[in-house]
């Protein structure tokens, strides 16, 4: 029961975080069929500002630095979009992929720069600085944050995609652009915003695990993998996709490490491989056009 | 089913493919930045020794990704040693030039680039790098091409006991050394029976440093009783479930391998388990460490370092000089970086030649004078006699750092005691 517990609320805030990150990839190439390798660039800019605005000791300010963070790299990512991103919409997957990951290496570069390589802490945000025993089980309260926060963004995101005219457009523009510049859109303005939310997303997940970790050079890297594996999982362009994707990554990497150790690593890469033998889209994907 | 139906999602897995492998091989794939602080050589690698001119020395480290902070700091030092070499005249009259490049912590790569530079920049000496994977291919050209290698960052002893050590010299206490000198200390405030857990990477460097330890305990007859051992793989990111096994396990201490960002991860993530009410931990808290983790680094546990600038003080005007140019204290990278330097550049003065052979004789078994004070070098297997430094992690900050470093005496580990002598199995 205790071990259950422990594992339950790990994998679901391992998977909070996962989601926020992937739902920024997987709705930008929903929208532009474009895979953007910078997305985990974001990730770690989002977590360097919030380590830079709150410091070691975080507090309640930590609520502020996230969007804060989060409209700084949504900025950036509307820069990466006109100048960049704009550019490759015609081109090839590998392209585009090639592009994206040429922007990585300078914003890694970039990063070493304005934050060197010494690595940084943040500490937990109020009122998330202590544990909660359930069930005879002790996990850090800081992990309920993070799943709450990946609920709201899920949540946020679904009302934006299926109830507004935003996400009405966003869901047109993948069909047929043509015909939705006709009705008078301005679809190169959609597609920033679409591209600007994604890269806030990022942000957010970066300053979002900040306290559960060391913010450091290499976390771009290292998380863009991961966020891969969920939304191609999930099935690229999905964002409920996305949702069971980190579900079922984070829980092949928390049973794996209980149970089979020394075959966590390798788990989650067999889910991949699995999904993509039996449906190459992913699991909610759609195959493409 | 249609060839379109057949064809898109092939396209795209083929992408999907292509940027999983993409990133997964850069870790901080940015290979080719090689930068020169120093322009065309005209050293050559040969013996000759005209006055004048210029002698190249190579450093291909890792200067990006997760592990950055070590190479970077340590390249740093090297270059600082270099300064000072050319203040006072360069070596064997001639301006010392470096070279760098960025390994991406990937043995083929930083093969390549060794490679590269003794062909191309006909560099004198090798100095590098961070992983001991990548120091093992190196090892093998510098070998091959006859050019002495000096490693300061990575540690692996087979690396010096291996076989191709003919003109590799350690300048950084190896892999037994390390939990040799931990076991001393921690043999000496353990009393009664203790109940240790382990924690580690789940890679070479992870579990032989493990067994290094448990060995050493064993060997000082430590009442100890093992009650967990977790081996996550490297790089995982979510380590609640091993911390949870480790805390229910109750242990008194948790000895920990890994070092960096990971162990800062893991120490932040580990408090917010609770772990440290009950248990302390036995890590390599050096001074970067300390510093990222601040307060919640957990008092009462045991740190290990390499070389703590603040517990040498012998070493002082370095440190004041290494800050004026860096605004930085060194790492231990960078102060063993600076000593293998002047390892180097010590030996060719005396055996007025950079040819390898002449400076693989000349160093082994030799005295050095250098910023640490005189470091003999081993001549069996060319190890630098240099000891580990040890402490108690204190609980209130030091007053000069305003952080909480170890608490005073460090235990400065003698060579002598934690040494495994040659010809004993590694």
């Amino acid at each position: 029961m205790h071990a259950f517990v422990v594992d339950l609320v790990s994998t679901l805030s391992t998977a909070g975080y996962l989601f926020i990150v992937s739902a920024g990839l997987t709705l930008v190439f929903g929208a532009m069929r474009v895979i953007n390798l910078a997305h985990g660039s974001f990730y770690m800019y989002g977590a360097f500002l919030v380590s830079t605005i709150v410091g070691a000791s975080s507090g309640a300010r930590f609520w502020l630095a996230i969007p804060a963070a989060a409209v700084a790299v949504g900025a950036l990512g509307a820069l990466v979009e006109v100048t960049v991103m704009r550019r490759l919409y015609r081109s090839e997957h590998l392209t585009q992929l090639l592009a994206t990951f040429a922007l990585l290496l300078i914003f890694a570069d970039v990063g070493l720069r304005i934050w060197g390589t010494r690595a940084r802490t943040v500490g937990n945000p109020t009122p998330f600085g202590g544990r909660i025993t359930l069930a005879g089980a002790t996990f850090p309260s800081y992990d309920i944050a993070i799943i709450a926060v990946a609920a709201v963004v899920g949540l946020a995101l679904w009302v934006m995609l299926t109830r507004t005219v935003f996400g009405w457009k966003v869901r047109a523009v993948v069909s047929d652009p043509e015909a939705l510049a006709t009705t008078g859109t301005n679809t190169n303005l959609l597609l920033t915003s679409v591209f600007v939310l994604g890269a806030a997303l990022a942000a957010v997940a970066g300053g979002v695990i900040a306290p559960q970790t060391s913010v450091a050079p290499g976390i771009d890297q290292a998380i863009i993998v991961t966020a891969f594996i969920v939304a191609v999982i999930g099935g690229l362009g999905s964002v409920a996709g996305a949702v069971l994707g980190s579900v079922l990554i984070a829980a092949a990497e928390t049973l794996g490490a209980r149970y089979a150790p020394n075959w966590a690593s390798t788990l989650i890469y067999a889910v991949l491989i699995v999904v993509l033998a039996v449906r190459p889209w992913g699991l909610l994907g759609a195959a493409e056009r | 089913m249609t060839m379109t139906r057949r064809n898109r999602p092939n396209k795209l897995m083929i992408g999907v493919t292509a940027a999983v492998c993409l990133t997964a091989a850069a870790c901080g794939s940015s290979g080719a930045k090689a930068s020169s602080s120093g322009g065309s050589s005209s050293g050559s690698s040969g013996g000759s020794t005209p006055s004048g001119g210029t002698v190249t020395i190579g450093d291909s480290t890792s200067l990006s990704g997760a592990i950055a902070q070590l190479g970077q700091t340590g390249l740093q030092g090297v270059e600082l040693a270099v300064d000072d070499l050319n203040s006072k005249g360069g070596v064997l009259g001639k301006t010392v030039k470096v070279v760098s490049a960025d390994d991406n912590a990937t043995p083929a790569t930083g093969a390549s680039q060794v490679r590269n530079m003794i062909t191309s920049n006909h560099v004198s000496a090798l100095f590098g790098p961070v992983s001991s994977a990548v120091a093992a291919a190196q090892e093998q050209v510098s070998n091959q091409f006859s050019v002495p290698m000096f490693f300061y960052t990575s540690n692996d002893i087979s690396l010096m006991r291996g076989g191709d050590n003919k003109y590799a010299f350690q300048f950084v206490p190896n892999t037994l050394m390390e939990p040799n000198a931990v076991a001393d200390y921690f043999a000496k405030q353990a009393t009664g029976p203790i109940k240790i857990a382990t924690f580690a990477p789940d890679y070479s460097f992870g579990h032989d440093t493990v067994n290094g330890f448990i060995a050493a305990l064993k060997r000082l007859h430590v009442n100890y009783q093992l009650v967990a051992q977790e081996f996550p793989p490297l790089g995982a990111t979510n380590i609640n479930t091993y911390l949870s096994t480790i805390v229910d396990a109750h242990p008194d201490y948790v000895f920990n391998a890994q070092f960096g960002n990971d162990l800062v991860s893991f120490t932040k993530q580990a408090s917010s388990f609770g772990m440290f009410q009950k248990t302390k931990v036995i890590a390599m808290y050096d001074y970067d460490a300390l510093a990222a983790l601040g307060s919640a680094v957990p008092a009462g546990s045991i740190g290990f370092d390499r070389a703590p600038f603040w517990a040498m003080p012998e070493v002082s005007s370095f440190v004041q000089e290494y800050k004026a140019k860096y605004n930085a204290y060194p790492s231990e990278w960078a102060i063993m970086g600076y000593t293998a330097v002047q390892g180097w550049a010590w030996a060719a003065e005396k055996a007025k030649s950079f040819d390898a052979s002449k400076i693989s004789a000349t160093l082994a078994g030799a005295t050095v004078p250098t910023i640490r004070g005189n470091i003999t070098i081993q001549a069996c297997d060319h190890q630098a006699e240099i000891p580990e430094y040890v402490g108690t992690i204190s609980a209130t900050p030091d007053s000069q750092y305003n952080m909480r470093l170890y608490n005073s005496p460090v235990f400065t580990a003698p060579f002598s005691d934690i040494n495994p002598a040659c010809g004993a199995s590694s």
